[in-house]
């Protein structure tokens, strides 16, 4: 292999680069990559490839615990995340009530961010017509043909449509912003009150959901080496984070729609928004890179 | 993701800035602004562009290799294919040897009035 050394492994590429202080020697090259491909390391007992470090005269910390090192390996680089950050998307201070809809990349769901607040620090699911009585809000979405389920939280309404073959929203974004603008224009409350005086403390919703985890979600995502964490609690909305087998995976959508929300709303129905903070693309090697 | 035709990065240093080149790395690729203006020293603007023609997997910024560099707002304008050109804005972040910073933000979902 002459003068090359791994940089890294990404996106299933092998990248080969100069080694600046690690020469390889005598080695047959099958035995170089089959090792890369056994897990990269260097086994000093192994009989090649033999490593040969032009050394420099350290001085050791007396006490200091002397840190790990990979010669020819140069340190992989920590990818830090910072969220964007987002600008108003509503002039201030207007009087009119105004409505943006921005259907998920998916299609089936379609956020409605509206410049009045609906339920202030909490959220509240919806999942049929009769869980609506009493709301006025989501008692007049309901009454929209496609609506399947309602999601309020805070500033937004989350609709989930019942037709999932349709991907075109506007006719139904439409007639959701006219309901919710009429709703909010009455002036009337727009939760019933006895949701609002149900609504659990978050110490309840921490110790429901994170009981869920541990017996429920985990348990059965560990069959695929993942693993779920519950992140933070704000008044009944949880956010979580997907990791091990699950970051990345191409089933992950489906694992945190049809697995994780079901068994959350199952165990403790009075949860309301269920945020997902996994980054899918981050890692060495993701899916959705 | 989208192929990427061009992007153009504006970074607003803090008190600690640096004096090293500044870098990116496009798929894994460390690689040099274009067209680089101004400095990363501390509070100064630095303004640099890269044409990339190819699809993006991963983008981010790289920290110095020795001190810190500390990082009050970058701004990065993005030319796609068959995407409107977008700007996208980051907050405060500080960068090291041992650090990079992700600067990749999928065109936006478009949002209507309804």
């Amino acid at each position: 292999m002459g003068d090359f050394g791994i940089y890294n492994i990404k996106n299933n590429a092998l990248v080969l680069y100069p080694l600046r202080q690690t020469t390889w020697i005598g080695d047959n090259p099958l035995n170089f990559i089959k090792k890369i491909f056994t897990g990269m390391k260097r086994d000093a007992e192994s009989e090649s490839p033999v490593v040969v470090e032009e050394q420099q005269p350290v001085e050791e910390e007396a006490g200091a615990p002397e840190p790990e090192t990979n010669p020819g390996f140069p340190d992989v680089r920590r990818v830090l995340q910072i969220p964007a950050i987002s600008e108003s998307i509503f002039p201030e201070n207007s009087p009119a009530v105004l409505i943006k809809a921005k259907p998920s990349p998916t299609g089936d769901q379609c956020l409605f961010t509206v410049n009045r607040p609906l339920m202030n620090g909490n959220s509240w699911y919806f999942p049929d017509f009769e869980s609506a009585a009493g709301s006025p809000l989501a008692e007049a979405l309901f009454c929209l043909e496609d609506v399947e389920t309602v999601l309020v939280c805070e500033y937004t309404v989350t609709i989930t449509r019942k037709d999932k073959t349709l991907f075109d929203w506007v006719p139904l974004a439409k007639e959701v912003g006219t309901a919710i603008r009429g709703v909010v224009q009455a002036g009337e409350a727009l939760i019933s009150e006895k949701i609002i005086a149900e609504l659990p403390s978050e110490e309840e919703i921490r110790e429901g959901i994170q009981k869920v985890i541990d017996t429920e979600v985990n348990p059965g995502v560990a069959g695929h080496g993942g693993n779920v964490t519950l992140m933070a609690v704000k008044g009944n909305s949880v956010t979580i984070k997907m990791g091990g087998g699950c970051q990345g995976c191409s089933a992950a959508d489906l694992t945190l729609k049809q697995g994780i929300h079901t068994s959350f709303r199952t165990a403790v129905p009075k949860v309301g928004a269920i945020f997902d903070e996994t980054d899918h693309t981050a890692g060495l090697n993701p899916f959705f890179s | 993701m989208p192929k990427v035709n061009t992007f153009k990065v504006k970074v607003q240093t803090g008190e600690q800035g640096m004096s090293e080149p500044v870098y990116f790395n496009f798929n894994n690729h460390k690689m040099e602004f274009k067209n680089v203006s101004g400095s990363a020293e501390s509070g100064k603007i630095f303004e640099g562009d890269f044409e990339v023609n190819s699809f993006a997997h991963s983008l981010t910024l790289v920290g110095p290799e020795s001190g810190k560099w500390e990082i009050e707002r970058i701004s990065i304008e993005y030319d796609c294919e068959n995407e409107k050109p977008y700007t996208i804005q980051f907050g405060a972040v500080t960068l090291d040897k041992a650090t990079e910073v992700n600067i990749w933000q999928d065109p936006p979902i478009p949002a209507f009035d309804v």
